[in-house]
């Protein structure tokens, strides 16, 4: 009975405001295909090649992520149908950009950072459909379609030209490598978000997403403001040498930063604003007071604008701007170019808190369109049981090249050790369900950790930790 | 008190062969490694380098817990040991069960089993070898092996695929454990280092990763190496002949490339790097007075013969000069303004002549006199050939556990045991049924729709048999009547 008058509810909007949302984002999807024509004509170049392409697909998955968001503030559930509309003509771009990006280079791309990101995002839009369409899982684009969207962004920003291949690159073991890479961290993305929607449906303490949503946007202010908080309130980020479309230089490897002032404060500001939650939701659990809970989805409201400030503020001030550097004397230009992964962390915060809002809003009629848990569970170790022979043949594949280029097949490169880990994590899960009969929460949790982990390699490593691996 | 002593390797082995055990291992290799990406390594940084980035006792305390070379420290080796025992243990725990599963399958249809059976289907019959016939045709049909077990005066059918897909796990942990005793063979018997040749040169010293020099028992010859770049001026092939001499005699040559190396003995010889030594000579006309003009090539201190009583050599090479008070100074390292002085020699006096070349200024030698006048032609650049070399004779225990493991994971996740009984029994009012059973190891969803499907075709066949039997009644019937009359 309760199912019924929960299917009854969500119908009744449909009729009345329902519209309301699609027609916007047709719109902004048609305005901004038009601006996006108009430069391009402008400009006088080729209309169809790989960037325009790639920005349809930024547009369309942009498109489907706020029908996403908007299904989980009205709860119209015609969004969730164009949204996977959406999902799939933006992966048609997406394949295109593959196959044009391709056919210029002669090779497939798959040889830098983001060439590789482009596979990547194409990767996880397939699995998203394939999810969607053979284990009618239909809301798992409401996670995986703002990764993608975060990944684009993130390519806009990274040097895209075609290059050629270095002669370590020139090998077929490449080519083996990277596609098993990326098959198998797309299939770990869609377990995560497998996972996800199955604590959803387990009916897993809302407050305990508070607590993780506002830990992960905390941890992504507090580890820019501890980096890159400057004495009297600025922020420093790299310079960027527009010319040589690279970051600039001082010694190998070192780079030079530029303080941008006063932007450091409001980064503080929201990393206070992203630990208010978190010390609402710690109050709430010592005093077990309910009400402590309604202070921090608040707090997380506001934070939510915050953030939405601090991103643009962030845009405005470091986009083609000059300015001093503490290190080196004169004026040095930045670009966002030169800090992707500041950007990356914002638009993720971002993305975090607004998933956990329309979590909070939205969780009955979310539930309603998800599968049974059991079903989510097998999905989630089905997904798992692609990815972790893909990860197998990608480590092994990548020790074989290895070791016709650099007489090693395992030199403990920074690289090298995170692929072991995250297979060894994905290994601890097999083990634990297959044997000890871990199902539901904990391996969804497992589940979890195995992305995060396959993130930091992904990411993580090529940025932070030094290597042998320098492509990606 | 004996018996707790003698129980403490039983008990080491009891805690070393539980799956916990075997996880918490896999834990802590997975911390220790993860240290050994964060913390600077020894191996692969510059002293310089550990002594900025940590103060002196904290980098001594790394040091002393071997933190800056983690992957070779004593401790993580003995974690990677135990983890493997453990993987042993734990595996041959399991294995006598595993076996006795694999080995002898249960076949029997005792009603106690029946019970037990999750997938289950009853389908009405009339007589028992109806039932049994018509699932065996309809098995035969699909290619599913049938077994006709006699279990007292009741006979059933037993059938099953990919049995062998139970044992995959142990496929796969063997291939684990055949890579780590690669990488232990590797470790203990293999050598890697670094063979640098100028090009024309011959050696069989390489400097290993430890810093020692190392033999080798036959010698490389590199004739030529070199560069090719792309349009924009990075590097897009290195290249370099090689040639292996033993005992004089060349026994092989081939071109290598990056990612193509050359295979002698067990020994790989890699293209590592390319790139200049720096300035290895100089090139010059040497023309006696009255005499036909002759090409010499000048190193460094090496005297070349010009006649019989004559000799000249290259005894210093300035790249970058200036003069000052008359003496010849260097300015720089760059070789941007060269200078040479000449020595010539006479075989009948200890004196030698000097004589200096300022190429940009002018290629005649100016300076003492000699019979001889010598014009710079060319700078004789000298290129080295980096060689990677690499004795692993473990790679192929690595790559057979590779191969072996991508089949196990392939088995064990995508190949299901499938196993289906067939029996006619008399159901719950004491009608005779055919009960059918099925059982899968994993994926068993798909499997309830295969078992769905193979039921429907034994539906099918017992009405097509029933109705053919009716119509044999008929025919027979009405051969009687047509007798009859």
């Amino acid at each position: 009975m309760a199912t019924r008058a929960r299917v009854v509810r969500m119908e009744t909007p449909a009729t009345t405001g329902g519209n309301a949302l699609l027609v916007l984002v047709g719109l902004g999807i048609a305005f901004l295909l038009i601006t996006a024509l108009l430069a391009a004509a402008k400009s006088g170049g080729p209309l169809f090649n790989e960037s325009n392409l790639l920005y349809v697909a930024l547009i369309f998955y942009a498109g489907a992520g706020a029908l996403y968001m908007g299904f989980g503030v009205t709860g119209v559930a015609k969004y969730v149908k164009f949204a996977s509309v959406a999902t799939a003509i933006g992966f048609t771009a997406n394949t295109l950009a593959v196959a044009h990006r391709w056919y210029l280079a002669g090779r497939p791309p798959f040889a830098s950072i983001y060439e590789m990101l482009l596979s990547f995002v194409w990767t996880v839009a397939a699995l998203t459909l394939v999810t969607e369409k053979k284990f009618g899982v239909k809301i798992i684009g409401s996670i995986t379609m703002p990764l993608a969207v975060v990944c684009v962004i993130l390519m806009q920003l990274l040097p895209s030209e075609v290059r050629p291949l270095v002669p370590a690159l020139q090998s077929t073991w490449l080519h083996v490598h990277v596609t098993l890479a990326m098959l198998s961290y797309a299939a770990c993305a869609v377990s995560f978000a497998l996972a996800m929607m199955f604590l959803i449906k387990d009916r897993f303490p809302t407050e305990t997403f508070l607590a993780l949503t506002s830990a992960l946007v905390s941890a992504v202010y507090i580890a820019i403001v501890a980096t890159r908080f400057e004495r009297w309130g600025g922020l420093s980020v790299t310079a960027w040498d527009a010319k040589e479309n690279s970051e600039v230089f001082l010694g190998r490897g070192v780079r030079l930063f530029v303080t941008v002032p006063d932007l450091g404060w409001l980064f503080v500001m929201a990393t206070v604003a992203s630990l208010v939650p978190l010390l609402f939701y710690f109050l709430a659990r010592v005093h077990k007071n309910a009400a402590c809970y309604e202070l921090a989805n608040k707090s997380i409201f506001i934070g939510v604008l915050l953030q939405v400030v601090v991103l643009a503020a962030f845009v405005l001030r470091v986009r083609d701007a000059s300015y001093a550097s503490p290190y080196q004397e004169g004026l040095y230009a930045t670009s966002l170019a030169a800090s992707p992964f500041i950007l990356g962390g914002l638009v993720t915060g971002v993305f975090a808190s607004l998933l956990y809002l329309m979590l909070l809003w939205r969780r009955s009629d979310l539930e309603a369109l998800l599968p049974t848990t059991d079903t989510l569970d097998r999905v989630t170790y089905k997904t798992i049981g692609v990815a972790f022979p893909l990860l197998t043949g990608m480590i092994a594949a990548g020790a074989y090249w290895a070791n016709r280029t650099w007489g090693s097949y395992w030199s403990w490169d920074p690289k090298e050790t995170w692929a072991a880990i995250t297979w060894l994590v994905y290994a601890g899960y097999l083990h634990m369900r297959i044997t000890r009969g871990w199902r539901g929460r904990r391996a969804a949790y497992f589940a979890i950790l195995g992305f995060g982990v396959v993130i930091f390699t992904f990411l993580g490593v090529t940025y932070l930790l030094p290597g042998l691996h320098a492509y990606a | 008190m004996v018996s707790d002593i003698a129980s403490i390797p039983k008990r080491f082995f009891n805690t070393l062969s539980n799956l916990r055990t075997g996880i918490l291992l896999l834990l802590l290799v997975v911390i220790a490694a993860a240290l050994g990406t964060f913390i600077l390594q020894r191996p692969v940084t510059d002293a310089d380098k550990l002594l900025a980035a940590y103060p002196p006792t904290t980098l001594r305390w790394l040091d002393r817990l071997s933190l800056t070379d983690v992957f070779h420290a004593w401790w993580f080796l003995t974690l990677l040991g135990l983890l493997s025992s453990s993987i042993i243990l734990v595996s041959i725990e399991r294995f006598s069960n595993a076996w006795r599963f694999y080995a002898r399958p249960y076949r029997k249809t005792d009603s106690h089993f029946r019970t037990g059976v999750q997938t289950k289907v009853e389908l009405p019959i009339r007589r028992a070898d109806d039932g049994l016939n018509a699932a065996d045709r309809v098995l035969q049909k699909l290619h599913w092996p049938v077994e006709r077990i006699v279990d007292g005066n009741q006979t059933s059918l037993y059938s099953e695929r990919h049995r062998f897909s139970v044992m995959a796990v142990y496929v796969i942990h063997a291939s684990l454990l055949l890579i780590f005793a690669g990488g232990i063979v590797d470790g203990l018997f293999g050598y890697s280092g670094y063979l640098m040749l100028r090009k024309g040169q011959t050696g069989n010293v390489i400097e290993l990763r430890n810093g020692q020099k190392k033999v080798l028992p036959f010698r490389i010859k590199c004739y030529e190496a070199g560069q090719e770049n792309y349009a924009d001026g990075s590097p897009k092939k290195w290249w370099s002949k090689l040639a292996v001499v033993q005992d004089g005699k060349e026994v092989k040559t081939k071109e290598i490339v990056v990612n193509d190396p050359l295979v002698h003995r067990g020994l790989r010889f890699y293209q590592a790097s390319y790139g200049p030594t720096g300035v290895e000579g100089v090139k010059v006309v040497a023309t006696p007075t009255g005499g036909t003009a002759r090409e010499v090539m000048l190193r460094l201190n090496e005297p070349v013969e010009l006649d019989p009583t004559t000799t000249v050599a290259l005894a210093e090479f300035i790249p970058d000069f200036f003069i000052r008070d008359n003496q010849v100074f260097r300015r720089s390292d760059d070789v941007v303004n060269p200078a040479f002085r000449l020595e010539i020699k006479k075989a009948d006096s200890n004196e030698a002549a000097t004589q200096w070349i300022f190429p940009a200024y002018n290629p005649v030698g100016q300076g003492q006199a000699a019979d001889y006048r010598f014009e710079y032609r060319d700078l004789q650049m000298g290129y080295f050939t980096g060689l990677e070399v690499s004795h692993e004779p473990g790679q192929w225990l690595v790559w057979v556990g590779c191969v072996l493991m991508g089949v196990g994971l392939f088995v064990a996740f995508y190949m299901v045991h499938m196993r289906l009984w067939f029996v006619a029994v008399p159901d719950a009012r004491g009608k005779l049924v055919l009960w059918i059973g099925g059982q899968a190891n994993k994926n068993k969803d798909r499997f309830e729709q295969k078992f769905e499907d193979v039921v429907e075709s034994i539906r099918e066949e017992l009405d097509r048999a029933s109705i053919a039997s009716r119509s044999a009644c008929k025919e027979e019937a009405m051969l009687t009547l047509a007798a009859v009359k």
